[in-house]
């Protein structure tokens, strides 16, 4: 629906999809063209919510290099998720493995840093497999070699597999925002909400024997800290590049529904999944191909297919929207689209408070 | 006329032995009603809370076959435990009940994303007199739970329907569990009175029903995922104990047979 003249006009003011009984969706855009796998969101999101109590082995927020297996290991093969756009049937899914998560690893620091041992710093185990094993492996061969990053939390889906998989109505999305939680209290570690999450994004605590996840950061995003202040969720505020955006799918002011209704450049992860995801991806472009002798050769680098496959169809009309809106900049020309994906302001990026006087 | 009398006391003693057998008969035949669970009197000192106490080899066991319970939850009829024997006793003050089943392994332990319990589960009617529905009752009639898990923990949970339960703050249950030679022995006990609310008293003058439940945690069995029984009922009534209908037949039986024995007798008479 992009033109070349920018977005087209909303015919009224309430075209977006939001889930029954909730009255605003939070949304999160993040541009993978800017990730460098830092992974600093997901230390902010593991110091801040995942530290200790049964939790280490828990990235609610994670980095994975694609193509690559991802965390937990293999997780697009793990079933879950709707069997169309019905939402009346799911899909059967699987609880992974431990090894599939990897173990939270303790080191050798003790030895090396304080007893003056000349061995390497290394895990105390013998690990096969844990988060950001495959980093920047990738695919394809040299000189035409391939990867990106892409960074996961969990969607807050429109229609979420995870809560019509629990038994007990113990996990539910919030009526105020859309966010998906899980009542801590209900929550009797059965376990349907993990293997229901077709982006394994649910986490088995054996601690607490409850099932957790991300939470948005509902109390940064509610001013529920010493200075009562509104903050965006950690990762997106400690991104180095600044990555995300953070605000509301129904804000129509906002750069995320611009983003996502408007432009529709921004896409979910695997639609096919069904869950219809609130956090939506700008998708990555590469510079091109090069032949043998080193020439630049006018071949996508990541193959379309790929970005198919993780992003669904709409990917090849959203990278032709930006590519036509760069062109448009190289001449000299303006475009709101490259505007909104280049803007470093935080007032404009994280749009948290538009809904607070209701 | 002697004849006749002789004959006159044959019938009343062949009538006499009839209506005996008539009635000793249910017991003779089946020593109790169908889905019962006896409850014995035994002595608190002889430790009925132990699994391995002797005083369960004088307590009558009831062999009680489990199916998967209907439920919504994923491979809801993949259940693995087919029966488990009950056992029931009482002292003055508590209530027992010993639970045993074949299970290959011990699965004591949830500490990895895989990994499940093996529990069980005992579920008695809030208010006795009337019979809930089996699934976990429903909001009108609310039934106890008594959930043990192989971790050692148990808890006494209150629900109104699947889905629904909810922890008693204080569980007035004590269970003791074995695992020996491929199978779990489980000895739960509780106060017989109770007055707090919501908690089933079984200090009534009524029958009260009982159900139970199995989970095989290296199956994945959890949940709605599990093996059941249908209802089963403690004595506790005046009698007599058992379905109306079975005294009935007998009843219609014993004079059935009386009536051929009449007409026969009256019959040789006449000759």
């Amino acid at each position: 629906m992009s033109t070349d003249d920018g977005p087209a006009a909303q015919a009224d003011g309430d075209g977006v999809d939001l889930a029954d009984g909730v009255d605003h969706q939070v949304a999160m855009v993040m541009d993978l063209n800017k990730c460098i796998g830092c992974q600093t969101c997901t230390v902010a999101c593991k110091s801040l919510w995942t530290e200790g109590g049964g939790r280490d082995y828990m990235y609610w927020n994670n980095v994975e290099t694609k193509p690559g297996k991802g965390y937990p290991r293999d997780w697009e093969d793990s079933g879950g998720g709707w069997k169309d756009a019905e939402h009346t049937e799911r899909k059967p899914g699987d609880i992974p493995e431990q090894a599939d998560y990897g173990d939270a690893w303790s080191f050798n620091h003790e030895e090396v840093m304080y007893n003056g041992g000349d061995q390497p710093l290394r895990p105390d185990s013998d690990p096969e497999w844990g988060p950001n094993w495959d980093e920047d492996q990738g695919a394809g061969e040299y000189p035409n070699s391939y990867y990106f990053y892409l960074p996961r939390i969990c969607n807050h889906c429109t229609h979420p597999s995870c809560v019509e998989a629990c038994p007990r109505k113990a996990i539910y999305k919030r009526e105020e925002d859309g966010i998906v939680l899980i009542d801590q209290e209900r929550c009797r570690g059965y376990r349907y909400c993990v293997e229901g999450c077709p982006y394994k994004k649910v986490y088995y605590n054996a601690t607490q024997k409850t099932s957790e996840k991300c939470i948005f950061c509902y109390p940064r995003i509610e001013g529920e800290g010493p200075d009562g202040e509104t903050f965006a969720p950690a990762c997106a505020e400690d991104c180095p590049p600044q990555l995300r955006l953070v605000g509301f799918l129904d804000d129509e002011q906002g750069p995320i529904h611009k983003l996502v209704e408007e432009y529709e450049v921004a896409l979910p992860l695997h639609p096919e999944y069904q869950t219809q995801p609130n956090v939506y991806y700008i998708p990555p472009f590469a510079p091109p191909q090069h032949s043998e002798d080193g020439e630049t050769v006018d071949v996508d680098r990541i193959p379309r297919n790929y970005l198919e496959e993780l992003f669904g169809e709409r990917v090849h009309d959203a990278l032709d929207t930006i590519e036509k809106e760069r062109d448009k900049v190289n001449r000299g020309g303006d475009s709101e689209l490259l505007d909104m994906l280049t803007d470093t302001n935080p007032a404009r990026k994280y749009r948290l408070e538009v809904f607070d006087d209701e | 006329m002697s004849e006749r009398r002789a004959a006159a006391v044959g019938a009343v003693v062949v009538v006499a032995l009839l209506l005996a057998a008539a009635v000793a008969g249910p017991t003779a035949v089946s020593a109790r009603p169908a889905n019962e669970i006896p409850v014995q009197s035994v002595a608190a000192d002889e430790q009925p809370q132990r699994p391995t106490s002797e005083t369960w080899d004088t307590v009558p066991s009831v062999s009680v076959p489990l199916t998967s319970a209907p439920s919504g939850v994923p491979n809801a009829s993949d259940t693995s435990v087919e029966s488990v024997r009950v056992q029931s006793a009482q002292t003055d003050e508590r209530l027992y009940l010993r639970l045993s089943w074949a299970d290959g392994t011990a699965d004591r332990n949830a500490s990895s994303p895989r990994a499940f319990l093996d529990a069980a589960a005992v579920q008695v009617p809030v208010n006795t007199s009337v019979r809930p529905p089996i699934s976990m009752g429903s909001t009108r009639n609310l039934v106890n739970v008594w959930y043990w898990s192989a971790d050692g923990e148990t808890e006494e949970l209150l629900a109104g329907g699947p889905g629904s339960t909810t922890e008693f703050d204080q569980a007035a249950v004590e269970t003791t569990a074995r695992y020996d030679d491929g199978r779990w022995t489980v000895v739960m006990s509780r106060p017989l009175d109770s007055d707090a609310a919501n908690r089933t008293s079984f200090a009534v003058d009524n029958n009260v029903d009982v159900a139970f439940a199995v989970w095989n945690g290296s199956e994945m069995e959890r949940s709605g995922r599990k093996s059941v029984s249908e209802w089963y009922y403690f004595p506790f009534g005046p009698g007599p104990q058992g379905p109306p209908y079975e005294s009935i037949l007998w009843a219609v039986a014993g004079l059935a047979i009386v009536g051929v024995a009449l007409v026969t007798i009256e019959a040789v008479r006449k000759n």
